[in-house]
């Protein structure tokens, strides 16, 4: 795909939200979509880091929830106006992952797995233990002030409306993370991913883009954070759980992680599950455990990976390129 | 008082050892880091309670680990061994998607909410050390993760199976070369390492209460323990559950507001020093 289809595409995808919007009616159909775009997200953020940097997280939950944290905490001090709160939290995830993960990528292989599983669970026993003002156990509310980014809450809070942001976010930033992956530091990261001893050899140092790859994708789920704290105006530890990384995991899996667009697909046919299920969802954990396995086992490279062999080699090679 | 708190550590310690000589061996043969470990611990449990409840806790202490070691040959046979070929982060998944199924089953049988299994007649006493009163339940459990520490020790060491376990674990293909059954070699040790797994969930549940969150709580101390002492080591394995059960108990005393952070704290820092482990080359 060459740059301007992908924005035509990215276009094309930026007017189909608010038809989408216009179409549906129900409310709880659109706060479910809704929810299922946000955990879109989250799932590309994890996607990222499996696809660029071949390491899996098990505690990308530590992002989402951590970035609910830090815009509530900074919305409660009352420091600065609350788009520039949004602004700073976003930055101080991505630099905090920066730093965690200048001392996390340096172990190899499944062993970074189980650290970002005990860095997450040490955040969560923190914040459900902590007193103060987040809340411990019982969470936090997020004071939104009454306009944020020039729109009223109202307007901003309207199904319709929110389901528009929240689609307008996971296009923008699927066109951006496109657009960066093509670029130079796209090629490096596959590079160091792929061979990290001969990427070593012609020069290219190997923590650092391993490191900001782990950044950028806590960056993105930390739009996620952020967009769900908006969503429900509430932040309790268990967004902060390992068992939400494991589900969110589990969407990339599922979707398949080889292309940007597999982890967000993956997210929607969960919630669609979830939705469908309905009475069975006390055993969800038995059914999507055993779904998990299922794809994992004869479809390793997800839906979206069956979806290109279906539809021909074609695409998958020119989408191989590019997405 | 700090007595007694190093001789709880040491307690948590030892259960750690068993738990995570388990998790060691299984990654040594089989390259698989078992993310359902935790829950077949869980499951342990849950089942030496059912049997306590009907017999008693000797028996349960018994029955549990041959069960679960039933259940991991079946594991090996039907998982692992179908997929050795795969890329281990499959594999991975796969003991994930397992976790979440287990933990399901195990909370439809058993409920919910917290149980607790009596200590044995046999053990409900205390011993006076140094003026702290120390049940002797806790010293048992001491001496079985001694026990087990010492006899997988030997058992690798001074065994002939033991040896084909060292060459298996160094070389798999090479070790079949020569002749060894590596498959019914691995059978063997992932029901062993599952059978441990159980025996932990057995040994834990008079002191800690049975509940659906037993698992992630372990699991994850498991995980610290195995990636300080480094991946597949026992020897490592051993001294990082003792260190971790130490610092966690002392941690208590001195500092209560960030003990539960000390064991990451720790982790952290030795990764920044040897990023394999302790006794790591092993990746």
């Amino acid at each position: 795909m060459n740059k301007s289809r992908m924005m035509l595409c990215a276009v094309g995808a930026l007017v189909a939200g608010p038809v989408v919007a216009l179409l549906v009616s129900s409310g709880t159909a659109l706060s479910l979509i809704t929810q299922a775009v946000i955990y879109a997200i989250f799932a590309m953020g994890i996607g990222l880091l499996l696809r660029q940097n071949g390491l899996v997280s098990f505690g990308h939950a530590l992002y989402f929830g951590g970035a609910g944290y830090g815009i509530g905490i900074l919305l409660q001090l009352n420091l600065m106006p609350a788009e520039l709160a949004v602004l700073v939290t976003l930055l101080a995830v991505a630099a905090f992952a920066f730093l965690v993960g200048l001392v996390i990528v340096r172990v190899p292989g499944i062993a970074f797995g189980m650290l970002t599983l005990a860095i997450g669970q040490m955040f969560f026993l923190t914040a459900s233990r902590a007193r103060g003002f987040t809340g411990g156990a019982d969470g936090m509310n997020v004071d939104w002030p009454s306009t944020l980014f020039g729109l009223s809450q109202s307007v901003l809070l309207k199904p319709s409306n929110l389901f528009v942001l929240c689609w307008s976010v996971l296009v923008v930033l699927t066109l951006a993370l496109a657009l960066l992956l093509r670029s130079r530091f796209g090629a490096i990261t596959e590079a160091v991913r792929d061979n990290e001893e001969r990427a070593r050899f012609i020069g290219i140092s190997t923590v650092l883009p391993r490191a900001s790859v782990y950044a950028l994708s806590a960056l993105v789920t930390g739009v996620a954070g952020i967009l769900a704290a908006l969503n429900t105006g509430f932040v309790s530890p268990e967004t902060l759980h390992w068992s939400l990384s494991g589900m969110a995991l589990m969407m990339v899996v599922v979707g398949g992680f080889k292309v940007l667009w597999g982890p967000p697909l993956g997210a929607v046919v969960y919630f669609l599950f979830k939705d469908i299920l309905g009475d069975f969802a006390t055993h969800w954990m038995t059914i999507f455990g055993i779904a998990l396995i299922t794809v994992i086992v004869f479809s390793p490279t997800g839906i979206a990976g069956a979806l290109q062999r279906l539809f021909g080699t074609r695409r998958s090679a020119a989408s191989g390129e590019s997405a | 008082m700090l007595v007694s708190n190093m001789f709880n550590g040491l307690v948590y310690g030892s259960l750690l050892i068993v738990m995570c000589s388990g998790l060691a061996l299984i990654y040594g043969l089989r390259r698989v880091v078992n993310f359902a470990h935790g829950a077949l611990y869980m499951l342990g449990a849950y089942l030496g309670y059912s049997v306590a409840l009907h017999s008693n806790f000797w028996v349960a202490l018994v029955a549990a680990p041959a069960v679960m070691a039933l259940i991991g040959v079946l594991l090996d046979r039907y998982g692992f061994r179908l997929l050795q070929d795969r890329d281990p982060l499959t594999v991975v998944l796969v003991t994930f998607g397992l976790l979440l199924v287990i933990e399901d089953v195990v909370q439809t049988i058993w409920g919910k909410s917290n149980l607790s299994v009596q200590t044995p007649q046999l053990l409900n006493f205390s011993v006076d050390v140094f003026g702290a009163a120390l049940p002797a339940y806790r010293i048992g459990v001491i001496v079985i993760g001694a026990a087990v520490a010492l006899g997988l020790s030997l058992w690798l060491r001074y065994s002939k199976v033991g040896l084909f376990v060292r060459a298996a674990s160094t070389d798999p293909t090479t070790t079949a070369m020569q002749g060894v059954n590596t498959d019914a070699l691995s059978a063997g040790v992932v029901g062993l390492g599952t059978a441990l797994a159980g025996l932990a969930g057995v040994v834990a549940a008079p002191f800690l209460s049975l509940s659906p969150s037993m698992s992630s709580d372990v699991l994850i101390d498991s995980f610290v323990v195995v990636v300080i002492g480094g991946l597949g080591s026992l020897a490592g394995a051993f001294i990082a559950a003792l260190v971790l059960g130490m610092v966690q108990a002392v941690g208590a005393v001195y500092l209560p507001d960030v003990a539960v952070l000390l064991p990451f704290i720790l982790m952290v820092a030795i990764l920044i020093w040897k990023p394999a482990g302790l006794a790591g080359s092993r990746t």
